[in-house]
């Protein structure tokens, strides 16, 4: 499992989003990473992609709204993030379309995933949490 | 070269590996190199455009990468596959992200180029003879090395 629970921010809602995207990713690198064969590994591929796009759209689109809603000062860099976050992973969806879901680009796929997730809620999203806390939430 | 570009790439590679893997490097030997080479198994360059121009080396013993991707995956690893490089590389993209940020603290704008990712030794194509400065890294799962090469652009 990737998920620590040194990444929660301490606001529940979010937490959960978080660690269910952490266990979709989780379940995504073991499938990918399996000795099963790339046939069967492939559907468990498209199966997550279809679930990662509107998991990652609604979990960044509450979040957005919860800093707003909490007068966050870094709303626009964050929602920077998600932008840039969202453009990374729709580039290899681009290529899948394009070129297939080959193991190769599967593999690179993942191992950069994991990192930014890791990244942004370890980096950016504690920040929130971080902001509440200093406002006595 | 500059003790700016070496303080903010050590300052970045610290951040960065506390967030993603829990470990915070310590700075060992820096020494004068006459290129851009090393022998360490797993070797990212990055390139950097803009007020400074070069490139950077992150170089990692094969156990060291892959105790760093089973700290962030959960997963065993026993061979720097796709998967394995790819991590590496965006970990080495992030540092040097983070490195331009604080070098633009500086007054210097730069950017850096996508990572190049070479498994084996790492010898660059001979495009100047510019000395490079090669910091080593101590911690607990290993040490590696960042070599830099850059000049300010006239």
């Amino acid at each position: 499992m990737m998920w620590k629970d040194k990444y929660k921010i301490g606001i529940d809602e979010i937490d959960k989003q978080h660690e269910e995207l952490f266990g979709r990713v989780s379940d995504f690198n073991q499938a990918i990473r399996s000795d099963e064969d790339w046939e069967t590994r492939v559907n468990k591929v498209k199966e997550t992609m279809a679930f990662m796009k509107d998991y990652v759209i609604t979990h960044f689109n509450e979040e957005e709204a919860y800093q707003e809603e909490i007068n966050y000062p870094y709303l626009e860099e964050h929602r920077d993030a998600h932008i840039k976050f969202k453009e990374s992973v729709n580039n290899y969806v681009k290529i899948f379309e394009e070129e297939g879901f080959t193991e190769e680009k599967i593999q690179e796929f993942g191992g950069k995933l994991m990192t930014w997730l890791i990244m942004h809620v370890g980096n950016m999203d504690q920040k929130i949490g971080e902001y509440v806390k200093s406002k006595g939430g | 070269m500059k003790a700016e570009y070496v303080n903010s790439f050590y300052a970045a590679t610290k951040n960065v590996f506390q967030l993603l893997v829990d470990i915070e490097p310590k700075r060992g030997d820096l020494k004068v190199v006459d290129s851009l080479s090393n022998d360490k198994d797993a070797n990212v360059e990055l390139g950097v455009k803009g007020d400074i121009k070069g490139k950077v080396l992150f170089s990692f013993p094969k156990n060291m990468t892959l105790e760093m991707v089973k700290i962030m995956s959960g997963m065993e690893m026993d061979k720097i596959d796709n998967f394995a490089s790819s991590a590496l590389g965006e970990i080495a993209n992030i540092i040097g992200g983070n490195a331009m940020t604080l070098l633009s603290e500086n007054n210097y704008t730069c950017d850096i180029e996508p990572p190049q990712i070479y498994i084996g030794d790492y010898k660059a194509v001979s495009e100047n003879d510019e000395k490079a400065l090669m910091m080593s890294l101590m911690t607990p799962i290993g040490e590696f090395d960042i070599t830099i090469s850059l000049k300010e652009k006239k």
